[in-house]
């Protein structure tokens, strides 16, 4: 879910056109004081940058994994419940064992992180405390004095840093060819590719994450990436990208998950997309890839469906929930035209009775023999996203056998 | 589906009733008659006293006055204290006692710290200046999140901000040596997702204390409030559903087994220190507080059964509207309850802790939170909360030490006991023309918030939009922003700051030592219940698959196994709650 940004006033004009920087921010394990990092997410997004926001009560590993994965110039922590000194090395040093030392650490905590606490801290390669009183004004300048630095190829980078440095440099409008270059590219593509679409709020990252957990289960040793588009501020070409926090199946380190913000494209995908899509094709890593767009209208078509040109992806699932208006908007819809699959989410409401004969008679008109899957993705173990699963399965070539166990089972940190 | 309009109509009609009442007063000579004799009567059954320099007063403030409308107006706009719509007070003469001792005392000082018997202590140092036995445990992070000490990662926050608790043993070594089940004891625990599993623990050890029969004896409340931790303080485990599924299912329990326990303390608290206006606060919190009588009525609890365990917790902070807002949250709740929910009287009264404010507690020249905790209190007393919770000094920097602990007690003894402002005269504030009109129209707003949520569904629903923890983020990037702007006056940090370096305070952290003693006594008690373990999981897997009551089944589970055990358990069951931004 994009967040919307708080309406004050934009501190940084549009067009201003340097590369946003892209920080991670998060709250330790056993921790849910987030009133700070929610304010501060509102400020850096208000200065123009790109926050990924995690969440509260975040392990040690899924913060170095979504720092990686997002290959975020910075980690900002914010901790109140104590153990800072143990928690902020745990982190830093989980970075430089992975060859990635290189993306710093800092963060607050009020007053429960003394001064003699950072100084143990800095000791252990925290980069720095911003203490209790520190004006939001400070904060943001010494960020944007230290911290913002155009990300350049790095041939060190293993894995999916490798991959993720790859897409940043595509997001940085460098050649695509470079970007491909950096890519680690040797194994066989063998990846399906899903572009998700659908109105806002429909439900397509909930979706996304429910299908995760499916094929983790189904194919126990299989990866799978998520490349999740949302919108930039106009004004301030900052975004807070919070996709990550309700992405609860992402945290396990056969997903490659990424955030990616619009930065003024209105295509409804970032212009690296495509770049982004084709470097995780490359690495042969992921047998599923699957693209989540922007909310998008009616005549949108983010993926390219129509048959004009190629389209980007191997399949389109287009994601709708019973308030769409009426039988005259629905007939406006293009993706309905367009997409492979076509699901109806929020079927728990009791408007999806019949939005479902609705939508089923306007997909006949194709006369393409579209089915449309009913899916409740709020509720875990749905059987409708178990269906929608296999139908995506059989049309990718997936595996969707060697499961039987229930989707509770999977390691769900923390 | 959702009642929050009707609710907001209820009070408005309420409002026009006292108005109309009040006109007939002033042009209905038998009705002002009526009522001149029924004032007459009041007046005459409030006691007298004296303050210490000799000066009569009495035992009940009462306006002064003689003209019907004027009586109409108090009786049915505010309420005789104990008296419907309770805007005044849920009951009469409230703390005039505490002083001389036989007052119910409503100190209750949020207290946890390292391992039990380290709470055990702080516990019995407290008690040692307290007239009465109230023992208010906060719990570590690990406990908070339903994790057990030996968790993976988690090592460094075990005793950290509260204390650790896995298992039934250290509920015991937590409150060793208090006897439960004395009249005027009371225990209240923070804890919310694992509030079952925890209560369930707290009844097990209990029992091996005091004997199977104690369990109608005990008295003390439980947070358990699931919907404020989905907006505010972000303590979920399980889905919604699921979550509200197994607090109702423990209130059902406690509402015959337990008839001194409240099962649920319905919280602003936490609302408002995620940075929620006091008007967001008090709106959030009571349609909370319908939500959950809404959902017990749909599972044909009877309303006035489980309405009188309903409890609720806010938050004091130094903004003008807390002045009232104890008073609106009264009358509004009473007004819904009795005219939508049709409760009797013993059902509308709106039982209230208050905790003053932590986050008004600043860092900077932190001897001024003394000070303004102290201006909190006394706010919170003139609402006339039931109890209260006073923040220490240190509260920016660590859990409170023992010194300042001891200061933020005394600070509602010199309050209740020292000075004359509660000892001697119920009530000398309320009434106040400037507080009335500060009270219609917090009321007001709050109605508006109601009726926003209910064109969006409801609060569940509602919530599913992030409508509340946006409206609370926003509002808590607004005080950072007007502190930094000088806007909010803080003395010290952002006005009239001195030069004097910050002193370096006392911390009170738990050592890597007794964090590790934690594990190994969790280690053990696993070891020893290891073959029933599996048994008693799989009994209470089956209990939560079939829709049973799942408190009635915990109450054996936990005698072995571990808090994490049972999350891990019934999260296999039920799935992960998924987080909101
Ligand atoms: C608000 C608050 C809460 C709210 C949290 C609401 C929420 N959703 O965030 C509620 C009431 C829910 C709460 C609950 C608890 N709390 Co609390 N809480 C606080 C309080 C009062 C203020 C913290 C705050 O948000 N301040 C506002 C921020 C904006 O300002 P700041 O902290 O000064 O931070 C500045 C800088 O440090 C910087 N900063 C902070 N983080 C970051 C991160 C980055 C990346 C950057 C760049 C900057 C930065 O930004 C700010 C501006 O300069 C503090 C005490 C205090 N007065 O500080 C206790 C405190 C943090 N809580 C504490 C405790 C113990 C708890 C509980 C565990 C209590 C319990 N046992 O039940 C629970 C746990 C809740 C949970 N889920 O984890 C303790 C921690 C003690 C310790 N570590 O030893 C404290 C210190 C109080 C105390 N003395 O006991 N709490
Ligand atoms: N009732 C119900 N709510 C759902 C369901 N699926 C998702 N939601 C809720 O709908 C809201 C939006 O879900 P998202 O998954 O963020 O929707 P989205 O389409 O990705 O939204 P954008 O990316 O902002 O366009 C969230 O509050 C979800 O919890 C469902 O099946 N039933
Ligand atoms: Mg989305």
């Amino acid at each position: 879910m994009a967040v919307a940004l708080n309406p004050h006033r934009a501190v940084r004009s549009a067009a201003v056109s340097r590369v946003p920087l892209r920080i991670l921010t998060a709250v330790p394990i056993c921790d849910g004081h987030d009133s700070a990092v929610t304010a501060i997410n509102i400020e850096l997004a208000r200065h123009g940058i790109e926050v990924i926001y995690l969440g509260y009560h975040q392990s040690v590993s899924a913060i170095a994994r979504a720092a990686i994965q997002e290959d975020v110039n910075v980690v900002g922590l914010s901790s109140y419940n104590g153990g800072h000194i143990i928690f902020f090395k745990e982190v830093v040093d989980r970075l430089k064992q992975g060859g990635n030392g290189d993306i710093p650490v800092f963060g607050g905590g009020g007053g429960t992180i003394t001064k003699a606490d950072e100084r143990i801290m800095q000791r252990q390669g925290t980069d720095r405390i911003f203490f209790a009183g520190t004006p939001f004004k400070d904060i943001m300048a010494l960020i944007q004095r230290d911290y913002a630095r155009t990300a350049k190829p790095n041939a060190k980078f293993k894995g999916d840093r490798a991959l993720a440095r790859a897409i940043t440099l595509a997001e940085q409008n460098l050649a695509t060819r470079h970007s491909l270059r950096a890519a680690p590219a040797q194994k066989r593509a063998r990846s399906f590719v899903v572009g998700v679409a659908g109105p806002g709020g429909a439900g397509k990252s909930t979706l996304i994450d429910e299908l995760t957990s499916r094929f983790l289960l189904k194919n126990p040793s299989g990866r799978i990436a998520i490349l999740a588009n949302d919108p930039s501020h106009p004004d301030t070409g900052g975004a807070i990208l919070g996709d990550r926090v309700s992405a609860i199946y992402a945290q396990d380190d056969r997903v490659f998950f990424r955030s990616l913000a619009t930065r003024g494209s209105l295509t409804g995908l970032s212009a690296a997309a495509p770049a982004a899509i084709e470097i995780l094709k490359r690495s042969g890593e992921f047998d599923l890839i699957l693209v989540e767009s922007v909310g998008v209208g009616q005549e949108s078509d983010p993926f390219g469906s129509f048959g004009h040109g190629r389209c980007l992806t191997d399949a389109v699932l287009f994601v709708l929930a019973p308030h769409y208006g009426g039988l005259i908007q629905l007939q406006k819809i293009a993706l309905l035209n367009g997409a492979d699959l076509v699901a109806l989410n929020k079927c728990d409401h009791p408007m999806a009775r019949t939005a479902k004969a609705e939508i089923q008679a306007r997909l006949n008109q194709n006369g393409r023999g579209q089915l449309l899957h009913s899916t409740t993705a709020a509720k875990h173990f749905d059987s409708g996203v178990d269906a929608l699963f296999a139908a995506i399965a059989q049309l990718g070539g997936l595996s969707n056998s060697s499961g039987g166990e229930k989707p509770c089972q999977l390691e769900v940190a923390p | 589906m959702s009642q929050l309009g009707k609710i907001a109509d209820s009070v408005d009609s309420y409002n026009q009733f006292v108005s109309a009442e009040i006109a007939r007063a002033r042009s209905d000579p038998k009705f002002a008659a009526e009522l001149r004799t029924r004032w007459a009567g009041l007046r005459a059954s409030v006691g007298l006293t004296r303050s210490p320099t000799g000066t009569p007063l009495p035992r009940l403030a009462l306006p002064e006055t003689d003209e019907p409308g004027a009586i109409a107006e108090y009786l049915f706009g505010q309420g005789f204290p104990g008296q419907f719509p309770y805007a005044t007070a849920a009951y009469r003469e409230m703390y005039l006692d505490t002083a001389i001792g036989t007052g119910e005392e409503p100190m209750r000082l949020f207290a946890g710290l390292g391992l039990a018997e380290d709470t055990n202590a702080r516990f019995k140092y407290l008690s040692r200046h307290q007239k009465s036995l109230r023992l208010s445990t906060a719990f570590d992070g690990p406990t908070l999140y339903g994790l057990d000490s030996d968790h993976a990662g988690v090592l460094g926050k075990v005793g950290e901000g509260g204390v650790a608790i896995d298992t039934v043993e250290d509920m015991g070594r937590l409150f060793a040596g208090f006897d439960l089940t004395r009249k005027d004891a009371s225990v209240s625990m923070t804890m919310n997702a694992p509030a079952p599993v925890i209560l369930a623990m707290f009844i097990a050890a209990a029992k091996r204390r005091f004997g199977a029969d104690c369990v109608p004896n005990l008295r003390g409340t439980i947070q358990a409030d699931m919907l404020k931790e989905v907006q505010a303080q972000n303590e979920v485990i399980f889905p919604v559903d699921a979550s509200l599924r197994f607090l109702c299912d423990m209130i059902e329990w406690c509402v015959p087994n337990m008839p001194r326990w409240y099962p649920v303390s319905i919280s602003g608290y936490h609302i408002a220190e995620a940075g929620a206006t006091p008007v967001q606060q008090a709106a959030f919190t009571l349609s909370n507080g319908f939500t959950y009588a809404g959902l017990l009525k749909q599972r044909g609890a009877d309303v006035n059964a489980f309405g009188p365990r309903l409890s609720f917790f806010l938050d004091c902070g130094l903004d003008v509207e807390y002045l009232v807002l104890g008073r609106v949250c009264r009358r509004i709740w009473a007004i819904g309850m009795r005219d939508v929910f049709g409760a009797d009287a013993k059902a509308q009264i709106l039982k209230l802790h208050t905790q003053t404010s932590g986050r008004s507690l600043i860092a900077a020249e932190f001897q001024n939170n003394l000070t303004r905790t102290a201006v909190e209190l006394m706010v919170a007393y003139m609402n006339y909360t039931n109890s209260c919770h006073s923040n220490s000094a240190d509260e920016p920097f660590t859990t409170p030490t023992e010194k300042y602990a001891l200061l933020a007690s005394h600070s509602q003894s010199i309050l209740l006991e020292e000075t004359g402002i509660f000892k001697h005269t119920m009530n000398l504030f309320g009434g106040a023309p400037g507080l009335l009109a500060l009270e219609r129209q917090v009321e007001q707003r709050i109605l508006g918030v109601f009726r926003e949520m209910d064109t969006l569904g409801g609060v569940i629903a509602a919530m599913e939009q992030r409508y509340q923890r946006s409206q609370i983020q926003e509002s808590g990037h607004r005080i950072e922003t007007q502190i930094y702007s000088g806007e909010r006056p803080i003395i010290g940090l952002n006005k009239y700051v001195s030069d004097e370096p910050m002193p370096s305070v006392p911390l009170a952290r738990t050592s890597p030592k007794k964090q590790r003693l934690q594990v190994e006594r969790l280690r053990a008690f696993k070891k020893k219940h290891a073959k029933k373990t599996p048994d008693a999981l799989q009994r209470l897997e089956n209990v939560t698959r079939d829709g049973g009551n799942v408190f009635s089944e915990l109450v054996d589970t936990v005698e072995v196994c571990s808090l994490g055990q049972i999350t891990a358990c019934l999260t296999g069951v039920v799935g992960k709650f998924r987080p909101m931004v």
